[in-house]
């Protein structure tokens, strides 16, 4: 199982029980902008500063190196992220 | 030099440069430069849908019963936006086709404008709904000094691009004498043009149609002008996908793989980036205190409104590599984005789960396990 740590303090197992990260990280009363939810606007963008992530679709939008969408992905490895203000 | 619809040179496409290479002869999509342009193309023919579609007649009753303050806030910002698309139901076909080197971004250029154009006939649909004098709402946004305003900000741009081309596809790079006057071009130039077009483009599809936007399904949250939402909806869910191609053409411009001499002038036009997304912050801002100058309407007033154009306007800058600029970090109005999820959109009642389905799909895959209950 996964261990996923958000803004370098929470550490929480990803358990399957949420179908991608955005909805886990929800779950953990984490504030992720988003919109469209399918990785094709990019608003749900957040830094991935450790691990690896496997996207369940290919996003459209734009992610440069070291981002990453979380509406349309899973933790692989356990991983370090962290949400933009 | 000058444009030809069928480029006769043979050349190798993938080798091209997104803009000023040469111009395209065949539209082939078995190969791809950047691939990004055809998916794009996809989902936005998975998106296709007709304002007919969607039942507005209940919307004519709520309209009726608006307050004066909130009907001007409705049928402004619905002439806003036929302001906004009728710019870009035509000028990214105007301006970029001329100059567009590879097929599959010169095809996603004519969906996305394509798309725009059903934008502009559902304003129409709602607008004749609402109104038994829906000339007179039409009329009234060339007369309009609030919305002309923000129309010379949107278009000036694209202006100078399609100027500069004309010129250089005419006479080519240098000093001419056109009508008795002097006029200057170079292709580092015309580069410069394209570059400051698309990032206004971008801000225009990021920021400028949010505003109304958050007015429509702020209505909505009330259970008013529902049909009108439904529409927005489909129309914003539209935008983020043109945001999304606009996005990917500055940042590949940007990175100079495509051509280097644009990673040097995506460089030199960062101040005027920085200016096109402030000047459009502020303008929006200024649409905001207009809107609600004979009063707000419940869930919305012109501060909240204003703090979503600079959170949104963060947001969009991060995404072209830009750093924010406002102090705002929090979404004031949070509960704008059940209304942009992509999958909450419906358009037709047999269609209720999914909205992005293809008509005609088959699932092609078979597994062993699909022929388990099956007995010979």
């Amino acid at each position: 199982m996964p261990q996923v740590r958000i803004n370098g303090e929470v550490v929480v197992n990803f358990d399957g029980s949420s179908p991608n990260l955005l909805q886990f990280l929800e779950q953990q009363q984490q504030a992720v902008n988003y919109q469209c939810r399918e990785g094709f606007c990019g608003a749900c963008r957040c830094k991935l500063l450790s691990g690896q992530i496997s996207y369940l679709q290919e996003p459209l939008a734009f992610v440069r190196r070291g981002e990453f969408l979380p509406c349309c992905s899973i933790p692989q490895t356990d991983i370090e992220l962290e949400i933009p203000k | 030099m000058a444009y030809t619809t069928f480029n006769r040179n043979i050349n190798d496409q993938l080798k091209e440069p997104m803009f000023f290479g040469n111009a395209v002869n065949v539209s082939r999509y078995d190969q791809q430069k950047y691939p990004i342009f055809e998916k794009l193309i996809e989902k936005q023919l998975s998106f296709f849908w007709r304002p007919e579609e969607i039942d507005v007649s209940k919307d004519r009753i709520d309209f009726q019963q608006l307050p004066e303050h909130e009907k001007h806030i409705f049928i402004s910002n619905l002439k806003y936006q036929t302001l906004l698309d009728s710019v870009q139901g035509r000028s990214p076909n105007v301006a970029l086709l001329p100059i567009v080197s590879i097929p599959e971004l010169e095809t996603w250029i004519e969906t996305w404008a394509f798309s725009e154009t059903i934008h502009s006939r559902s304003y129409t649909h709602i607008i004749r709904n609402i109104s038994a004098e829906p000339h007179k709402i039409f009329d009234d946004i060339m007369l309009n000094e609030r919305i002309l305003e923000r129309a010379v900000d949107v278009t000036r741009y694209y202006d100078d691009l399609i100027d500069g081309i004309n010129l250089y596809q005419r006479c080519g790079e240098g000093t001419h004498q056109i009508n008795g006057k002097t006029e200057q071009i170079t292709l580092r130039e015309l580069k410069k043009r394209l570059y400051l077009c698309l990032m206004s483009v971008n801000v225009l599809e990021a920021i400028r149609f949010y505003v109304s936007f958050a007015c429509s399904f702020a209505f909505a949250e009330r259970e008013l002008m529902e049909g009108n939402a439904k529409i927005i909806r489909l129309i914003a869910r539209d935008e983020a996908l043109h945001l999304t191609g606009t996005q990917h053409m500055l940042n590949i411009l940007a990175s100079g793989d495509d051509d280097p001499e644009m990673a040097e002038i995506a460089k030199e036009c960062e101040e005027e980036s920085y200016a096109i997304f402030m000047r459009a912050a502020e303008q929006e801002k200024d649409w905001a205190a207009y809107l609600f100058k004979d009063g707000s309407m419940i869930g919305l007033n012109k501060d909240i409104l204003c703090q979503y154009v600079e959170f949104i306007t963060n947001s969009r800058m991060q995404a072209v590599g830009l750093k924010p600029r406002f102090a705002t970090t929090q979404n004031p109005i949070p509960w704008i984005n059940t209304w942009l999820v992509s999958d909450n959109v419906q358009v037709a009642p047999q269609e209720s789960e999914i909205s992005s389905y293809l008509v005609g799909q088959i699932d092609n895959e078979v597994d062993t396990a699909d022929f388990g209950d099956f007995d010979l």
